[in-house]
């Protein structure tokens, strides 16, 4: 029951910050938002789990499992478990949502109450999307995230905030009708094989020989076309070239702990998923025609991700499109196949929302400042802001993968992973072209830092500039101390995700 | 007894712990952390000292400590290496950070200056990645380290950031150097996959699973191994050759100048520059593998050496000079491992260690006496005023310039020997040991020239006739480094040995094992892998030995005799425009800056503006048009678009409801 708590306690929690008065609203849902953080703090401790969700021969931890309704021939059930992939994702969720709660309280002054119960929903849909094991509870979170992320954009977010919460919904969302489509041929090819939407179930049944002829087509076209099209559907959620544009526009119009979320866990839906779905449940016969193709596209993200971060003169932007980047590397990862690639992707999950959800909110905290975020605009914050600008230096640094922060460790792990791959041909040269990315990441923060922090103190607009209140800087504090516990101990998070990617490798020659 | 080793971990350890306390408490400290800065530092030379006896009494120390990360195929861990190697360049490092330490109390702290925690701060982070880095077991450590040396670099370097030009600097240190980094890292990865190991050194060792692979005649993707070897060491010299600011990055030194000069002291006397060198060192053994690598860093280092002595001679700033005769210096230790000469080059690493720390903070020193100013031309007979400085300084330029019997003739000399007599052998080599002899001739001139503007002559400004007194924390640093230029030559006088007979050649017998060492990691099985076959003039090695220490001392004297000639009259003149159009070439440094900032700005920036515009037309265009095709035919859907929270709730409940009875409907939940 520890996971319907985790839900419960923040829907509720939504719930009831939603019919508070605005005035205590921020501090209310900061205190209901302690509660899953502390609880997944304590099931990170107390986690016994091992192996991989969807694949035999696990223990899930904290499972549990109830018949819900039963449709046709098929089962669907409230079916929810973590494993060593899903457990650090849940608890960056957790921990994000309460500091960027607290990151909202000085630039949100309009209709806190609404604002901060959707939060609060968001968090409870997040944590549903990767502790859900049965496809239609996983996907009902999925596509509910979108919502209460649609109304933070479209009601608190900038001048253009319209046309990017619509942009951003209406993407996604076409973007889950391909891959639901794909999913669903997928169960009917399965046909008999299974009886419910339980995504182990499913992944066994692909494993052991997969769906038959399905309308017309035969299993394996079936596989190769559900392979695509799920891979299409994730794409557009992670996001890699060219179904980005979305991202920017949607970051640059959100408000500050909208991008927190978004850039720290949103992104991760995709990335997640892509593994759970894409790298799980396919036999890798079926991956190994598209292991090229995927690995160009990884690696295009990267570079491509970073010049046009390279372009950019908003601050959110270039944060914006240096996620682009990173998530290229996650790709990467994951189509390498080994252990070091497919764990690194997901040690880059966690470190990626580590390290954004702080260069969001360093960035959020000088414009609450400054009023701009336009690299032109100012110089020379660091002598005004001292404390804000070193964790934002720190930050960057984290970004371009310093050692001994989480960003390197995970980097790491993937070039290492990717070069030592045999699933993917020329995996040398695509990890030497996608590593390039950490000298063009270097290139545009250290110029961005250049402009605005250092320099002659100038600022051209009329405000005051004062130092960040504490609560501005205290969950940067946070956050960069998490990143360099990981970047120091990454087993910490490491050895629980080997534990879950090793059977996916031992699956390697079904 | 406790192992003098169980205390290893502390070397590096202190230096952190300093730099959390300065953090955290320097500004309510006294000489706001200086303290800590220096307590620690000479904890750490103290325990570095007892490595030394403790190898000096025959051990070593090889242990994995802790592991980082864990895999399958290999886990990736943090280990400490004290052989003779790390035990002598922690004690050079530990030695040189706690005179900083100490001269920066007198540089900064009695200047005024603010932000001193900070600085104290970072000074000790910097100490504690370099040491860290001397003694990693392990090469994915020695990265992390690295970084972490180049991380400090850039926020020493950007210590006065409210000027426009030190951030750049600092940025431009952090650029070039990343690039070569970049290489390095993927050397780091392909080794550990090509290998399964990442150790220096003990059972396990990539150096020992490379020979092996050769050995077995194995191939590497489509390579064969020894190729392989080759392309693995080059790719990890990448980051020596930014860190060591070799052509063609070595660029970014000469603006890291915008830091405290401390720090530029620091920088290229012990840590960050020397920390490229010292990898080479580190891993020779892997290089001795590749005659082809070898050869590479010989070139490299020769045409640096060479390269850079040329733009010394015209340079203004005192600061200036010295850090071209440091990329110069750091040429000539390549060139020394380059042609097999292991004993030399860490010998002129060390001496340069010396001898370099001295000579930036005797500028310091200058630059205190003259109120801050910083070009030469402004200067002038400083030498009665502040005699200390004066003949320190001397001392420090004569080790430079190579004037026997100071340090750097001796491991100058060996370095270029070795060269010869390589070059006797395969002609090929007499190229790089030409560049390696006509640097020596470039090398006193500029030396010298700094030297007589500086010290010499009649006062040129009102600062130089009333300079600033200096105190004991200035004067004293310089004493230590000032005596150690003169004698740490006597480490290993190689000529002497061979003329005389006389068994004196004692870094040689150290780095050779002869107390304590750790398998692989020897002199002799260096030489025994490469494999380099050495010829004589004549014949005869005694001959070659005094015609190379001959010549070179003559061209040293011969360049610092022309400095004298020119420069060491009452009101020196330029004479710089006898070099014609050369004088422009080299004052611009042969438009290398030119070349990287169009590199940049000129072809990076268009690129990625283009490939902006391109997203944002083509990319973003076509999902656009996609969306303005559906709206078209959806325009009456947008009035549900009301923008009422409220709205959208009632929305969202009524198609939850909706959702429940066409479950509880087909879902058989009202059955």
């Amino acid at each position: 029951m520890m996971i319907e708590t985790l839900i419960a306690v923040a829907l509720i929690g939504a719930l009831v910050t939603f019919l508070a008065p605005n005035r205590i609203a921020g501090k209310l849902a900061f205190a209901i938002s302690l509660i899953p953080a502390a609880l997944s703090l304590w099931m990170f401790t107390a986690f016994d789990g091992s192996g991989n969700a969807l694949l035999e021969g696990s223990t899930l931890a904290f499972e549990s499992q109830m018949e819900w309704i039963q449709l046709g021939e098929y089962t669907i059930s409230w079916f929810v478990g973590l494993d060593g992939i899903s457990l650090p994702l849940v608890v960056l969720t957790t921990v994000l949502t309460s500091l960027a709660i607290m990151s909202s309280w000085t630039p949100i002054d309009d209709r806190e109450s609404q604002f901060y119960g959707l939060v609060l929903f968001i968090e409870a849909n997040l944590i549903g999307v990767f502790v859900a094991l049965d496809f239609f509870l996983w996907f009902i979170f999925w596509e509910a995230v979108l919502i209460p992320m649609y109304l933070l954009i479209g009601i608190w977010g900038g001048p253009r905030r319209k046309y990017a919460a619509i942009k951003f919904f209406i993407y996604t969302n076409v973007a889950s009708l391909v891959m639901f489509g794909a999913f669903i041929a997928l169960v009917f090819g399965l046909g008999d094989a299974v009886s419910s939407f339980a995504l182990p179930e499913i992944t066994a049944a692909m494993h052991d020989g997969g769906p038959g002829a399905f309308a017309g087509v035969s299993g394996t076209t079936l596989m190769s076309f559900a392979f695509v099209a799920m891979f299409l559907g994730f794409a557009v959620k992670v996001p890699v070239v060219p179904f980005h544009t979305w991202l920017p526009d949607a970051h640059v119009e959100a408000p500050t702990p909208a991008s927190v979320l978004l850039a720290g866990v949103l992104l991760k839906m995709g990335t997640y998923a892509l593994l759970r779905f894409n790298f799980t449940m396919f036999p890798t016969d079926v991956i190994e025609p598209f292991v090229i193709p995927i690995a160009a596209i990884a690696v295009i993200s990267v570079i491509y991700g970073a010049m046009l971060a390279l372009a950019q003169t908003d601050l959110k932007r270039i944060v914006a499109y240096s996620s682009v980047s990173s998530m290229g590397y996650v790709i990467l990862g994951l189509i390498a196949f080994t252990q070091f690639g497919i764990g690194g992707a997901t040690f880059q999950m966690v470190s990626h929302g580590l390290i954004s959800g702080l260069m969001f909110m360093a960035v959020g905290v000088i414009y609450n400042a400054t009023h701009t975020r336009m690299v032109t605009d100012m110089s020379g914050m660091a002598d005004k802001m001292p404390i804000a600008v070193g964790i934002l230096i720190a930050g960057a640094f984290g970004y371009m993968g310093l050692p001994l922060m989480s960003g390197f460790a995970a980097e790491y792990f993937i070039f290492f992973g990717a070069f030592d791959s045999t699933m993917l041909e020329y995996a040398p040269i695509f990890t030497a072209l996608a590593m390039f990315g950490i000298v063009i990441v270097a290139g545009y923060l250290l110029f961005a830092m250049q402009r605005t922090l250092f320099g002659p103190y100038r600022l051209e607009t009329d405000y005051e500039v004062g130092r960040a209140p504490l609560h501005d800087v205290a969950p940067m504090f946070v956050l960069l101390g998490l990143i360099i516990a990981l970047g120091v101990a990454p087993e910490l998070i490491f050895e629980m995700i080997t534990d879950a990617v090793d059977p996916i490798l031992a699956g390697g020659d079904f | 007894m406790v192992g003098a080793f169980e205390f290893a971990p502390a070397i590096a350890l202190l230096p952190l712990a300093a730099f959390v306390v300065a953090l955290l408490f320097g500004d309510y400290l006294p000489k706001k952390g200086a303290y800590a800065g220096i307590l620690a530092t000479a904890g750490s030379l103290a325990l570095s000292l007892w490595m030394l006896v403790a190898v000096f009494g025959g051990e070593a120390y090889n242990e994995e400590l802790y592991d980082w990360a864990i895999g399958e195929e290999i886990t990736f861990h943090f280990g400490i290496l004290i052989d003779p190697l790390s035990a002598l360049m922690l004690v050079i490092v530990s030695l040189v950070a706690l005179l900083v330490h100490v001269f920066s109390m007198g540089y900064m702290n009695d200047e005024g200056e603010t932000g001193l925690r900070r600085y104290y701060a970072e000074l000790g982070l910097f100490t504690f990645s370099m040491l860290a880095f001397v003694m990693a077991d392990n090469l994915l450590m020695a990265f992390i380290f690295f970084e972490l040396v180049g991380l400090c670099s850039y926020l020493l370097i950007g210590f006065w950031f409210r000027t426009r030009s030190a951030p750049s600097a600092a940025k431009k240190a952090f650029l070039v150097t990343r690039f070569g980094d970049y290489f390095f890292l993927l050397g780091v990865v392909a080794i550990g996959a090509t290998f399964g190991t990442l150790s220096f050194a003990g059972d396990a060792s990539f150096v020992d699973a490379a020979a092996g692979a050769i050995d077995a005649g194995e191939t590497f993707h489509g390579f064969s191994a020894e190729t392989w070897v080759t392309i693995l060491g080059l790719l990890v010299l990448g980051g020596v050759i930014g860190k060591s600011a070799q052509f063609p990055l070595h660029t970014w030194l000469p603006d890291a100048m915008e830091g405290p000069t401390t720090v530029s002291a620091l920088i290229h006397a012990a840590t960050m520059v020397a920390a490229g060198v010292y990898l080479v060192a580190r891993m020779f053994g892997f290089y001795a593998l590749s005659p082809t690598a070898l050869a590479i860093i010989a070139f490299v280092g020769a045409f640096t050496a060479l390269f850079a002595a040329t733009m010394g001679v015209v340079k203004d700033d005192i600061k200036q000079v010295l850090a071209y005769s440091t990329i110069s210096q750091y040429g000539y230790m390549m060139l020394g491992l380059g042609v097999g000469g292991y004993v030399a080059g860490v010998f002129h690493l060390m001496n340069h260690a010396f001898f370099k720390a001295l000579l930036f903070l005797g500028a310091g020193a200058v630059i205190i006496l003259m109120h801050h100013e910083q070009d030469m031309w402004k200067m002038g007979g400083l030498k009665d005023k502040a005699p200390v400085t004066y003949y320190t300084f001397l001392a420090g330029a004569l080790a430079l310039a190579g004037i026997i019997p100071f340090s750097g003739f001796w491991s100058k000399d060996e370095i270029l020997f070795d060269a010869i007599i390589l070059g006797l052998e395969e002609p090929i080599f007499l190229v790089a040991y030409a560049m390696g002899l006509l640097a020596v001739f470039f090398t006193g001139f500029y030396t010298f020239r700094m030297v007589f503007l500086t010290f010499h002559g009649e006062p040129r400004t009102d600062a130089a006739r009333d300079p600033h007194p200096l105190g004991w924390n200035v004067k004293a640093p310089l004493a230590v480094l000032g005596v150690l230029a003169l004698v740490a030559g006597v480490a290993n006088l190689a000529p002497v040995a061979k003329l005389t007979g006389v068994d004196i050649v004692f870094l040689e017998h150290w780095l050779d094992g002869e107390y304590g060492a750790v398998d692989g990691l020897l002199y002799s099985e260096y030489t025994a892998t490469a494999g380099l076959e050495t010829a004589y003039i004549a014949g005869s090695e005694t001959i070659t030995l005094i015609a190379a220490g001959v010549l070179a001392l003559g061209l040293a004297l011969g360049g610092a005799g022309l400095a004298y000639v020119l420069y060491n009259v009452p009101e020196p003149k330029a004479h710089t425009e006898n070099l014609g159009q050369a004088r422009e070439v080299l004052r611009s440094n042969y438009y290398q800056d030119e070349f990287q900032v169009w590199l940049a700005t000129g072809v990076t920036l268009p690129l990625a503006r283009a490939a902006d515009r391109f997203d944002g037309s083509v990319i973003d265009g076509v999902v656009n048009g996609v969306s303005s095709v559906s709206l078209f035919g959806s325009g009456g859907m947008k009035r549900l678009q009301t923008g009422v929270v409220t709205n959208y709730a009632a929305l969202i409940v009524l198609g939850f409801v909706a959702l429940l009875v066409f479950f509880g409907v087909y879902g058989g939940w009202f059955v």
